[in-house]
């Protein structure tokens, strides 16, 4: 299991897309944004997601950056979402979108990825 | 050049390593190509295949040497202003490493053992985790492999920001399929293989690195105690022409050592171009005039350069360096000095200068909006305000020239200043590709009439770059074929890597 190592920092500590917002739509040299990333998990579907994907999709990270400013705030982090399906993170994962590169299956096994859809579909209504 | 079928090495591949690990549809072979090309058909790959062990990495190479199929090396293939996980040789099988992720850190040391999988968060996790009191020395961008950033010469922030200075022993799989330990293990069970470099006789290290001469299993890397205390300034130059007396300040303090990091002074773009996308600041084509770059300035109340200073240590010493930090720009114009302060038991900076791994720089990608990208563009010139200037002056003019934003920044090596360039581009607008293509090769020749070469480049390039090296009418090219030919006689290895082709084999030049 993965740890809980850091606290986020200032405005990031609330979470939600609108902090990416925060941390990067205001005044600041880009050189000192300064962002702890929580790495935490609870279990190990979300400790793979931690791994394999929370660089980008978690605070601060690039894919939370650029999905923040096309599309609600709350819906920039994937851990939020409650509209994702599993053949749309497939399909995204495998051809990639936009600035995401494709995710090759010697980096996200097709059966590693079964176990990502499944953590982030299981907030579907 | 031209590669064999590569089908009936596949299928050795998938009966020595597992069907599972063999990818060669096209979804999977364009998961390995080029992800920011214009074309992403130029460097695809025939196929890839990812072992997951040491033994498995030597026996695809016996297979690979069988069938004379090439093999282009990568880690995680992270490096996408540089091709990413493509290689050089379109059809090449890709040899992905990104599955060896084994870490083993000896704490009394400060060393760690990492495989090729192993990416910067991986490894900053892993340190969290058993709150081991190191610090990493991270890129910019930091969703790569620890060791494959080191072995091509990747750079980060801190003391310990020059990646492949810091490797202590390598362990590698020969072209031949033979393993071997550098330095000190090549004795069996030498305790000493992560702490003293050269062993006895030659040492082989720096030899793996940016070339193709062999495949990189484990990497024994230095890693910064954690300090007690980080103190600096976050300094911002007014004008354009502070780069030159800034450089010759900072310079100094880094060749006395006073700065022992790698500080990296760069320009408004920086700030604007992860923050926000282009179209916020105009609509106009061509390289951004004076009101978008005052209008940016304003927005994120900076310089025309930025520079962040950092150092590191006992408290006593950080604070000693900082009052000669203090002496050496006494009296001189800049537009802010912010000091910065940490000391242990606070939370960190939470940026590379404190190793910590960021990806949103990134996020400059989307400035053109769409599907964006970059490259990289890093010649090397001596550590002195003059010839910055200069450099800054006609690399400017050629960004003008092709209509591009400028994006660059002036890193201190110990002795060297590196201009590193990311040309800024819309892979879905053609004309501006064949511009960067067109840059590109004009700044290099740029380069190359002062004396200066690229210390790193894009599998575009890497023959172009590699030809700029010319004394002796190519003599280290020679050399460098030579003991390509002589290790790899097949010419399996990355051809191409660094501009090294093989004599012979199934892909040369």
């Amino acid at each position: 299991m993965i740890g809980r190592m850091t606290m986020m920092l200032g405005a990031l500590a609330c979470g939600g897309a609108a902090l990416a917002q925060q941390g990067l739509g205001s005044q600041g040299n880009a050189m000192t944004v300064g962002v702890m990333q929580d790495r935490a998990a609870n279990g190990p579907a979300q400790a793979l997601f931690v791994e394999k994907c929370a660089m980008c999709h978690r605070q601060m990270g690039m894919g939370t950056v650029i999905l923040s400013r096309r599309m609600p705030a709350t819906q920039a982090m994937l851990e939020q979402r409650t509209d994702l399906t599993g053949d749309y993170v497939r399909t995204v994962v495998r051809t990639g979108m936009g600035n995401m590169p494709r995710i090759s299956r010697g980096e996200v096994s097709d059966r590693q990825l079964d176990t990502i859809v499944g953590y982030l579909t299981e907030r579907r209504p | 050049m031209s590669i064999p079928d590569i089908r009936p090495a596949l299928k050795d591949f998938a009966a020595a390593i597992g069907a599972q690990n063999v990818f060669f549809s096209d979804e999977d072979r364009a998961a390995y190509s080029d992800h920011f090309a214009a074309d992403e058909t130029r460097h695809r790959p025939g196929a890839a295949v990812a072992p997951g062990s040491a033994e498995e990495v030597q026996e695809i190479v016996r297979i690979a040497n069988r069938h004379r199929v090439p093999l282009w090396t990568i880690s995680r293939g992270k490096n996408f202003g540089y091709g990413g996980a493509a290689p050089v040789a379109k059809g090449s099988v890709v040899l992905d490493l990104t599955r060896l992720k084994k870490i083993e850190i000896d704490e009394h040391s400060g060393t760690v053992l990492v495989e090729p999988g192993v990416g910067f968060f991986d490894l900053y996790d892993h340190i969290q985790q058993r709150k081991l009191p190191l610090w990493l020395s991270v890129p910019g961008n930091s969703w790569g492999s620890v060791a494959g950033n080191a072995l091509d010469r990747g750079v980060g922030y801190t003391p310990f920001g020059d990646h492949a200075a810091q490797i202590c022993g390598l362990e590698v799989v020969l072209p031949t399929g033979d393993l071997v330990r550098t330095g000190m293990g090549a004795m069996a069970g030498s305790p000493n293989w992560q702490l003293y470099r050269n062993g006895f006789g030659p040492g082989w290290d720096q030899m793996f690195c940016q070339s193709n001469f062999g495949i990189v299993t484990k990497l024994g890397l230095w890693l910064m105690p954690e300090p007690e205390a980080v103190l600096g300034y976050d300094i911002e130059f007014d004008k354009i022409d502070d780069l030159g007396w800034a450089v010759d300040t900072i310079a100094a303090l880094r060749r006395e050592g006073v700065i022992r990091q790698s500080p990296s002074m760069g320009n408004w773009l920086r700030s604007a171009a992860v923050m926000t996308t282009r179209s916020q600041w105009t609509d106009s084509k061509g390289a951004l005039g004076e009101d978008a770059i005052t209008a940016i300035r304003k927005r994120f109340n900076i310089g025309w350069w930025s520079v962040q200073l950092r150092t590191y240590g006992h408290l006593d010493m950080a604070e000693a360096a900082m009052r000669v930090i203090d002496r050496a720009f006494d009296g001189k114009a800049v537009l802010a000095k912010k000091p910065k302060r940490w000391s242990r038991g606070e939370t960190p900076e939470g940026t590379p200068f404190s190793g910590v791994p960021v990806t949103f720089p990134l996020a400059n990608a989307n400035w053109h909006g769409g599907r964006g990208g970059h490259i990289g563009y890093s010649p090397v010139l001596p550590a002195r305000g003059d010839l910055a200037m200069a450099q800054f002056r006609r690399t400017y003019a050629l960004y003008e020239k092709y209509g591009m934003d400028y994006h660059a920044s002036f890193s201190f090596g110990e002795r060297s200043l590196t201009n590193v360039n990311q040309l800024l581009f819309d892979r879905d607008d053609p004309d501006m590709m064949g511009r960067v293509d067109a840059m590109f090769r004009d700044l290099v020749r740029d380069a190359k009439a002062n004396g200066y070469g690229e210390y790193r480049t894009h599998i575009d390039y890497m023959d172009l770059v590699a030809s700029t090296y010319d004394f002796g009418g190519g003599a280290l090219g020679k050399l460098n074929r030579t003991v390509k030919d002589a290790l790899d006689p097949n010419g399996i290895l990355s051809p191409g890597k660094s501009g090294i082709w093989p004599s012979h084999g199934g892909a040369r030049a």
